[in-house]
């Protein structure tokens, strides 16, 4: 049996979910940083199995890109740990109750 | 098409870039032994010149292209956007100036210059790589500005919600986008249009619709994808808040519309109540009701004007939300109209809480008592910004309104579909006066305590505040200064 469209697919909608699921169920902020890349690279999968079905390279070369905007994303959300870290010695979302409806 | 063909067209967005570095250069290499206030003010006055090259380029220049397969298109509508965008970046900038937030400054004039180039991409472009990739320059600017008050531990805790939410709609937003791209074979919206016209609605297409609107959603913050919202604009430096809630805003709702628009046209289905077809309008029709109806009934309920201004901003999203839903000519130009005229409302509304902020520390209800009688400009300017959030003739939230409800009750005129979306609007709007009038019996009744500051604002914020007071009167007064021109570059945008 060869792997068709559909198996792509699914294996990147499975780590679409277990990605989203992090992201709702931990509480370490890295880890959660780690799932949303997860989702990201679901994305990417999906990318590139659509554009090799489609037989066009656009999906292919999105990847490209997206590999690069989540490294800044991330850079970014180190960033903003560091500055949270630095005043409340602290990297999970638990703590974050200084603001509540 | 040539690479110097390329430049000119992407002029304006080149020209801020530079400012962006020239406002780094100045402020690391030259300004850095100078006190704060006056690097602010020439990191202040090189955004400015640039953001007004750019404006002086667009008018004198005119163009009308569609490059690279829709990447970049510039045309009348994309003109006025950007000018838009620009006119707000100037009056963040300026609202900014004064405030003592940081000692970055450089740093935080480059960007905010960033994240426009990021919005002036975003509204000028109709190709799913470069809406993510403009889309994700403006996030990660705004995150960091949302992050700039070091000082404040609710800064950084504020960027990381914003952080947090934002980096998870990208990435819904993104896995929709892929699937559209698979069923489609196309990037362009236009061309994606036309691949799914002829489609039956299958349970892929309906995954990629809700992933798509989901990661929008977040963005304009409706209801559910709102929870960012509150803590985002309470926890930021001011200057950053107005900023998320004016530029920022006004971006995400025409690229929104446009995907919708134009990317899903064929696959619209329909809101009409008792008739509902399964389609992206039904979606778009669904967080609208949640959001007018949740964010005036939270908006009630809150005692920090700065957090009163985003659960209004939710229900502000709801009303603009028709606008979206309503799917034709008139709708966007009524969209557009109403984001702009918020958009400037609230930035002057930001301004106000800001000196606030610096004379009592933070933006509670009770800083506001006697705003009156301490700066009679500021508290007058106030009072206009919420009436026109209100939506109070003769101010432009009014019209802008009005625009919108008419427009939506008008799309489905034979049965008066939308009707059910627009009485609920209308409710919900009377409900938003109370809490809108909350603040100002603070600042018009209320004694201030005895041991309020006596400090006066300064001439230069009243000026600024002032002056967006006036544009919000004058678009108010004379509508079609704007709405003649939007309905005009609408058709020349071939649109619809």
């Amino acid at each position: 049996m060869t792997a068709g469209l559909e198996h792509y697919l699914v294996v990147s909608a499975i780590l679409f979910c277990l990605g989203l699921l992090g992201v709702i169920l931990r509480r370490n902020l890295l880890i959660i940083y780690m799932s949303l890349e997860l989702m990201l690279n679901a994305a990417n999968l999906a990318f590139v199995a659509l554009s090799r079905f489609n037989n066009n390279l656009d999906g292919q070369i999105m990847v490209f890109f997206i590999i690069t905007v989540a490294a800044a994303e991330v850079a970014v959300g180190l960033a903003l740990i560091v500055a949270l870290y630095r005043k409340r010695q602290t990297a999970h979302v638990e703590d974050l109750t200084l603001m509540k409806l | 098409m040539n690479y110097f063909e390329l430049l000119t067209l992407a002029m304006p967005e080149t020209i801020l870039v530079i400012a962006a570095l020239a406002v780094l250069a100045a402020d690391l290499l030259v300004m850095r032994e100078e006190p704060v206030r006056h690097r602010f003010v020439v990191a202040a006055a090189i955004s400015c010149v640039g953001c007004c090259a750019g404006l002086f380029w667009m008018f004198n220049i005119e163009q009308h292209a569609s490059v690279l397969n829709g990447m970049l298109v510039v045309d009348p509508l994309t003109r006025l956007m950007k000018a838009a965008l620009l006119a707000l970046t100037v009056f963040t900038v300026l609202v900014s100036v004064e405030r003592d937030f940081t000692a970055h400054v450089g740093e935080y004039c480059a960007l905010i210059l960033l994240a426009t180039i990021g919005m002036m991409f975003l509204v000028s472009s109709e190709e799913l790589l470069m809406i993510f990739l403009s889309l994700e320059l403006t996030s990660l600017s705004l995150y960091i500005l949302a992050a700039f008050n070091k000082r404040e531990l609710k800064s950084a805790e504020a960027a990381l919600k914003y952080f947090l939410f934002g980096g998870t709609a990208a990435a819904f937003a993104l896995y929709g986008l892929s699937l559209i791209y698979g069923l489609s074979g196309a990037t362009n919206l236009r061309e994606i249009a036309k691949a799914l016209s002829g489609q039956a609605l299958d349970p892929l297409l309906i995954c990629a619709i809700v992933m798509t609107v989901i990661g929008f959603g977040f963005k304009v913050a409706a209801v559910p994808f709102h929870l960012w919202a509150p803590d985002a604009y309470q926890g930021a430096p001011t200057p950053s808040a107005a900023f998320i809630a004016s530029g920022s805003k006004v971006a995400s709702f025409f690229i929104f519309a446009k995907v919708m628009m134009l990317g899903f046209a064929g696959v619209e289905g329909s809101a009409v109540w008792r008739g509902m077809i399964s389609g992206w309008v039904p979606a778009i029709a669904l967080l609208a009701a949640l959001s007018m109806i949740f964010g005036n009934l939270a908006a009630i309920a809150q005692k920090n004007v700065k957090r009163l201004l985003a659960y209004s901003a939710i229900a502000h999203a709801g009303y603009a939300l028709l606008g979206v839903l309503t799917d034709n000519a008139q709708g966007v130009a009524s969209l557009v109209y109403y984001v702009i005229t918020y958009a400037l409302t609230v930035l002057g509304a930001f301004g106000v809480v800001a000196v606030v902020e610096e004379f009592s520390g933070d933006s509670q209800f009770g800083n506001f008592a006697g705003l009156a009688r301490r700066a009679p400009c500021l508290a007058f300017c106030m009072m206009i910004f919420m009436l026109s959030l209100a939506g109070i003739p003769p101010l432009a939230g009014f019209f802008g309104k009005f625009y919108l409800f008419a427009a939506a009750v008008g799309s489905e005129s034979t049965n008066l579909g939308l009707l059910w979306l627009v009485i609920l609007a209308v409710a919900m709007s009377a409900v938003s006066l109370y809490y809108y009038l909350q603040v100002l019996k603070q600042i018009y009744v209320a004694e201030a305590p005895a041991s309020a500051s006596t400090a006066r604002p300064s001439l230069f914020t009243q000026g600024v505040v002032a002056v967006l007071a006036a544009a919000v009167v004058v678009l108010g007064c004379a509508p079609n200064l704007l709405l003649g021109r939007l309905l005009e570059a609408i058709k020349v945008a071939g649109l619809y």
